[in-house]
C-alpha cells in the first residue's frame, strides 16, 4: 500500500456487470456499476425494485442465486479483490470482516437453532474463541443491539421474538465479528415504522461507537436523509447519480432523482395537490433500453439520451456525479 | 427547477409486442422444452393408440393356441415369440396393454371423482364434514393396499361367480359366463377404493390454500355467488397439482394392476395382463427369457414414459417450486 | 357538510377471532383485532386509518364490508344495518361497496385476462349487456390510464404498478359509491406510488367516490386524506381532520408515530428530536387492561393501567381517547 489508508476506500468496486441466464439467452442486469465505501462512512444505495441494488451487494459475498453471475468488474476490499478470492478466503470474509443483515429476519434466521447458537457459530469459526467464550461474547453482542435480558434471551428460538427483536438478532450476527463493513439489504422494510425508528436509532449508534462502514440498501429516500453519508441511486442496474446525502437533497442532478424526491408526499408540504410522478415503468431486465436507461420514461430526453449511454461524471463538484447527457451539458452552459 | 418533470400519466407498456400467452399455454410451452418430458408424452400417447386400436393391430388372436409352434423364439412371424401354449406374445402384450389402460383409466377416473368431490366439499364447507372425510383417508391410507385387495378377492370373489354361475343357469344369457366381468370389477373396485384418498388430501389442501388468496376474497368483495367462486377461481387454479397427481397416478395405476395380476388377485388368465404375463414367465425364464422380458419391458417402458411425464408436467405446470 | 347524514356509520364495531391451539383444537383463544371502534365516513371524504401492523386497521376495512362477520356491532349504510345481512341479502350492497387489495400480484385470477376480470362484474350485476361490454370494458381500463388493448392480457403479463391499475379498474366496474383501499399503494415502488395516489384522487372527482384509505405510510396519509384516524392494537386513539391530527397531536401514541416518521430532508433529519419509542405491541391475544397503550407509553399514569379511555370529542370533530388528554386544553 502506497497511498495513506484514509485516502483509500476500504471498498471499492469498479465496472461490476452481472448477467442472468433467461429465456431469451444471458441479459445484463447490473451493467458496470462503480461504488466506493471510505473506512467509518455510511453509504446509502437506494433504488426500486429490480434495479440491481441487492444482486450488486449478494454479489460482493459472492451470494448470488442460480443462474445469476458476474459477467467482469472487480471488487477491492481493503487490498483484495473479493470477486477473485479462493473459497478458504471468502469464508474468513463472509460474516468475519464483511457482515450481512438480511431484509427478512424471519426466514434468514434458522427456526430450530437458539439465536445463542446462531451468534455464538461464527464466533466460534473465525475467532477461534471456546463455546462458553462464545456465550459470553454472545451475551454481549445481544445486550448491545438492545435486548433486554440476553442472558434468558440466548435460549430463545426466533419465533418465540418479535420482528423487531427479530431484526436486531441479525444485526447482532452481522457485528458477531466486529466487522469492518457492514452491508444492510433493507434490513427495515419489514418492520412498523416505530420499530424502524429503533433500528435506526441503534445502527446508527453502533457506527459511532465501532467505527465500521455500512452499506444500507433501501427504497426509501426519507429514511435515507437522515442515515447516510453519502447515497448512490440506482435506476435499471446503473448507478445514475452518487453524492454526498445534503448534496443529493438539496441540488439532485439526474431527472431521476428529482422524480423520486418530487414524488414523496412531504409532512411538510401542506396542499392537497396531485404528485409528481415518473410515468411509465422502469424497464424489465434484460430488456434495458439502448442509450440511458432512464430516457424512455425522462420528459427532459434528447436524441442523444436514445443513442449513447451517459458515463458517470462531477456535475458541478468533484463528489457529486450524475450520468446525464442534460444535466452535463447545462453544467457546461452555465459555466 | 428547471428540469422538474412534469405529471405523465399514461403507462408505457412492456409487453406491446407479444400475443397474450395464458398460463395453460405457457406451461405448454414449457412442456415442450423438457425432452424427456416430451419422450414420455410421446410413449404415453403410441400406447394409448396401441390400447385402443389393439384388435386391430395384432398380427394373432390373442387366444389362439397353435400347438405346433410353442416357446417359440422371437422370429418374423412371431416378433416376441410363443408362450407355452403357443400364442403370439405380441398379440398378447398388446391385450395386455389394452387390459393396463382401462385397469388405470377406469380406476384413476372413478379415485378422482370421489377424491376431488370429497376433498373440494372438505376444504371448502370444513367443520365436521372435513373432520370425516380427513378420518376416512386416514383410514383407507392406513390399512394395507395388498391387505385389503387380498381380503377383497378372498370375500367377494366367489360369491360373485357363484351368482354368475346361477343367473346362467337360470336366464341362459351368455353375458353370464364372461367371468372376466367380475374380474375386472372387483379389480376396478378395490384399486379404486385404495387410491382415492391421495386425490382427496391433495385437493383438500389445494382448495384450502385458494380459499384464503386474494383473488378469491376479491371475488367475494365483488358479490359473486359461491359457485361462480368455485368454478372460475377456485377449480382452474387447483387443476395444475391436480393435473400432475393424474398423470403420475395413472402410471401407479398401471403397476398395481400389474402386481396384483401378477399375485393372481387382479384379471385372471386367460385375460392376458402385464402382471400375469410375468407371472407365467417368471417360472421359465432360464429357459424362455422371451416370455418374461417382452411384458417386463413394455411395463418398465409406461412406467418411465408416466414417471417422465408426470415429472415435465410439475416443472410446467409449478414452475416456480421446481426449481 | 358538517351536519349532513354521514354516508357509513359504524358504531361500537368489535371483531374478535377465535383460534383454536392444542392438537385437537380444544384451547380457544381469543384475538383482539377490533374493540368498540366508533366512526362515520362521510360521502366524498377520504378518511384513512393509520396504525402498525395487527392493529386492526384492516380488519376494520374487512368486518365493515361483512367481508368478516363482526363481532357486535354496527355499520349503518343507506339506513340498513350491512354487518348482519347474510351473503345474499348482502349482494346489492357489494356493487356499491368496493375494495382494492395491497398486493396487485395476488388479487387478479392468474387464469382470467384482464378483460375478463373488468368484464365479470359488470355483467354479474347486469350493469351492461354482453354487446355493450367491450367498450364499457375498454372504457374503464382507460380511466386507470391503461390502453384498451390490454383486455386481452394476463396479469403475469403486467407489472406491479399496471395490475393495480386493472384491481382498481374492477372495483369501478361496479360503479359504487365507496371504496376501501387496503394498503392499495404499500407494494408499489415509489414512482408508481405517485402514479396510483393521482389516479385514485383523479377518480374520487370524476366519479365523486368516498374513500376509506387504510395505510400505515403516513406522508401518503397525510396527502391524500380529509380525516386520519389512528389506531392501535384493535382500538381508535385518535381521530381527527388531517389538519389538526399533524399540527395538534394530542394522543400520545400519535405524537410518537408521527416522530418516527423519516422526512426526505437531512437537514430536518440531522436536527430533530426523535420521541422513540420502546419495547414492542404487545399481542392482541392477550391486550393490556385499561389503556391499551399504558405498556409503552411515556406519560401512563395509574389510571391508565385500570380504566380504558373513553372515547370522546374535544371539539370540532377531533377524537381522542386518553386519560391525559383534557387536563392540556387542546390546540
Amino acid at each position: 500500500m502506497t497511498a495513506p489508508a484514509q485516502d483509500k476506500p476500504l471498498l471499492d468496486v469498479r465496472g461490476l456487470t452481472i448477467e442472468i441466464d433467461s429465456r431469451r439467452g444471458p441479459a445484463i442486469i447490473v451493467d458496470g456499476i462503480d461504488l466506493t465505501v471510505a473506512k467509518g462512512e455510511t453509504l446509502g444505495v437506494v433504488g426500486e425494485s429490480g434495479c440491481g441494488k441487492s444482486l450488486t451487494m449478494l454479489s460482493l459475498v459472492r451470494l448470488l442465486p442460480n443462474k445469476i453471475r458476474v459477467k467482469s468488474g472487480t471488487a477491492d476490499f481493503a487490498g483484495r479483490d473479493l470477486l477473485k478470492m479462493s473459497k478458504a478466503e471468502l469464508r474468513e470474509v463472509r460474516g468475519g470482516k464483511v457482515g450481512f443483515v438480511f431484509q427478512d429476519p424471519m426466514t434468514s434466521l434458522n427456526p430450530v437453532m437458539r439465536i445463542g447458537d446462531q451468534l455464538a457459530e461464527p464466533l466460534i469459526y473465525h475467532r477461534n474463541l471456546s463455546k462458553a467464550e462464545a456465550k459470553d461474547k454472545a451475551i454481549e453482542l445481544l445486550r448491545l443491539v438492545g435486548i433486554p435480558a440476553p442472558e434468558k434471551r440466548i435460549g430463545a428460538y426466533p419465533h418465540e421474538l418479535s420482528g423487531g427483536m427479530r431484526q436486531r438478532v441479525m444485526i447482532a450476527i452481522g457485528l458477531a465479528c466486529d466487522p469492518e463493513l457492514l452491508i444492510a439489504d433493507e434490513p427495515t422494510t419489514a418492520l412498523d415504522v416505530t420499530i424502524q425508528a429503533q433500528i435506526v436509532d441503534l445502527v446508527r449508534e453502533l457506527r459511532a461507537k465501532l467505527g465500521m462502514s455500512v452499506v444500507w440498501i433501501t427504497h426509501d429516500l426519507a429514511l435515507i436523509a437522515g442515515l447516510a453519508d453519502r447515497v448512490a441511486v440506482l435506476y435499471a442496474g446503473t448507478v445514475v447519480e452518487d453524492a454526498p446525502v445534503d448534496e443529493l437533497f438539496a441540488r439532485p442532478g439526474h431527472p431521476y432523482t428529482r422524480g423520486l424526491l418530487a414524488s414523496i408526499p412531504k409532512l411538510t408540504d401542506e396542499r392537497t395537490a396531485r404528485l409528481a410522478s415518473i410515468g411509465g415503468t422502469p424497464p424489465e431486465p434484460g430488456r434495458r433500453p439502448a442509450g440511458c436507461p432512464f430516457a424512455p420514461r425522462c420528459t427532459l430526453s434528447e436524441a442523444i439520451c436514445h443513442e449513447r449511454v451517459p458515463a458517470l461524471e462531477p456535475l458541478g463538484t468533484p463528489t457529486h456525479r450524475v450520468a446525464c447527457w442534460v444535466a452535463q451539458r447545462q453544467i457546461r452552459e452555465a459555466a | 427547477m428547471s428540469m422538474q418533470p412534469s405529471v405523465q400519466p399514461m403507462t408505457v407498456p412492456l409487453v406491446d409486442d407479444e400475443p397474450p400467452v395464458s398460463l395453460w399455454r405457457d406451461a405448454w410451452h414449457r412442456l415442450l422444452r423438457n425432452r424427456l418430458a416430451v419422450a414420455g408424452l410421446v410413449i404415453v400417447v403410441l400406447l394409448a393408440f396401441v390400447a385402443v386400436f389393439g384388435p386391430w393391430l395384432t398380427p394373432y388372436d390373442f387366444l389362439s393356441q397353435d400347438l405346433n409352434a410353442r416357446n417359440q423364439l422371437p422370429s418374423l412371424a412371431h416378433l416376441f415369440g410363443t408362450d407355452d401354449l403357443g400364442r403370439d406374445v405380441l398379440s398378447r402384450v398388446i391385450y395386455g396393454t389394452r387390459t393396463a389402460f382401462v385397469v388405470a383409466v377406469v380406476v384413476t377416473a372413478v379415485a378422482v371423482v370421489i377424491g376431488v368431490t370429497l376433498g373440494a366439499m372438505a376444504g371448502f364447507f370444513g367443520g365436521w364434514f372435513d373432520r370425516i372425510v380427513m378420518w376416512l383417508t386416514d383410514m383407507t391410507m392406513s390399512v394395507p393396499n395388498l391387505l385389503l385387495v387380498v381380503v377383497i378377492n378372498a370375500s367377494l370373489k366367489g360369491p360373485a361367480m357363484a351368482w354368475m354361475e346361477a343367473r346362467y343357469l337360470e336366464t341362459l344369457n351368455p353375458f353370464y359366463r364372461e367371468t372376466v366381468w367380475v374380474d375386472f370389477l372387483l379389480v376396478f373396485g378395490s384399486m379404486a377404493l385404495i387410491s382415492w384418498p391421495p386425490y382427496a388430501r391433495l385437493v383438500r389442501a389445494q382448495v384450502l390454500s385458494i380459499r384464503g388468496r386474494p383473488y378469491v376474497t376479491a371475488a367475494r368483495a365483488l358479490g359473486l355467488t359461491n359457485r361462480l367462486i368455485l368454478t372460475r377461481y377456485v377449480v382452474p387454479n387447483a387443476l395444475g397439482p391436480l393435473i400432475v397427481s393424474v398423470s403420475a397416478g395413472l402410471g401407479t395405476a398401471m403397476v398395481l394392476e400389474s402386481a396384483f395380476s401378477f399375485l393372481g388377485v387382479g384379471v385372471n388368465p386367460p385375460t392376458p395382463s402385464w402382471g400375469n404375463m410375468i407371472s407365467d414367465g417368471l417360472r421359465v425364464w432360464q429357459h424362455y427369457p422371451h416370455l418374461l422380458a417382452a411384458p417386463a419391458a413394455v411395463l418398465g417402458l409406461a412406467t418411465a414414459a408416466f414417471s417422465f411425464l408426470g415429472d415435465g408436467l410439475n416443472d410446467a405446470l409449478n414452475p416456480k417450486g421446481s426449481k | 357538510m358538517a351536519a349532513a347524514e354521514p354516508l357509513i356509520r359504524v358504531e361500537n364495531l368489535v371483531k374478535h377471532f377465535v383460534v383454536r391451539l392444542g392438537a385437537f383444537g380444544e384451547v380457544g383463544a381469543t384475538v383482539h383485532a377490533l374493540d368498540d371502534v366508533n366512526f362515520d365516513i362521510m360521502e366524498g371524504e377520504t378518511l384513512s386509518l393509520v396504525g402498525e401492523s395487527g392493529c386492526g386497521k384492516s380488519t376494520t376495512g374487512f368486518t365493515l364490508l361483512n367481508l368478516h362477520k363482526a363481532t357486535s356491532g354496527k355499520v349503518m349504510f343507506e339506513g340498513e344495518n350491512i354487518v348482519s345481512l347474510d351473503e345474499k341479502r348482502m349482494r346489492p350492497y357489494r356493487r356499491q361497496l368496493q375494495i382494492v387489495f395491497q398486493d396487485p400480484y395476488s388479487t387478479l385470477n392468474p387464469r382470467m385476462t384482464v378483460g375478463e376480470a373488468v368484464g365479470e362484474p359488470i355483467l354479474f350485476h347486469r350493469l351492461a349487456t354482453k354487446v355493450e361490454l367491450p367498450e364499457r370494458v375498454a372504457r374503464l381500463l382507460g380511466d386507470v390510464g391503461l390502453p384498451a388493448r390490454f383486455a386481452s392480457r394476463y396479469p403475469h403479463e403486467l407489472s406491479g404498478g399496471q395490475r393495480q391499475r386493472v384491481a382498481i379498474a374492477r372495483a369501478l366496474a361496479c360503479e359504487p359509491k365507496f371504496i376501501v383501499c387496503d394498503e392499495a399503494i404499500s407494494a408499489l415502488d415509489v414512482s408508481i406510488q405517485a402514479q396510483i395516489i393521482n389516479l385514485l384522487l383523479d377518480l374520487q372527482q370524476k366519479y365523486r367516490l368516498t374513500y376509506l384509505f387504510i395505510a400505515h405510510d403516513l406522508a401518503v396519509v397525510r396527502h391524500i386524506s380529509d380525516r386520519v384516524g389512528v389506531m392501535y392494537l384493535g382500538r381508535l386513539a385518535e381521530l381527527a381532520t388531517r389538519e389538526q391530527l399533524f399540527s395538534n397531536p394530542l394522543h400520545p401514541y400519535t405524537r410518537a408515530l408521527l416522530s418516527a416518521v423519516p422526512e426526505a430532508d437531512p437537514i430536518i433529519e440531522k436536527t430533530r428530536r426523535r420521541q422513540i419509542l420502546t419495547g414492542d405491541v404487545p399481542s392482541p391475544l392477550d391486550p393490556p387492561a385499561g389503556c391499551r397503550f399504558h405498556t409503552r407509553c411515556p406519560i401512563a399514569m395509574d389510571v391508565c393501567r385500570r380504566v380504558v379511555p373513553e372515547w370522546r370529542d374535544v371539539g370540532a370533530g377531533h377524537h381522542v381517547a386518553c386519560h391525559a388528554v383534557g387536563a392540556v386544553a387542546p390546540g
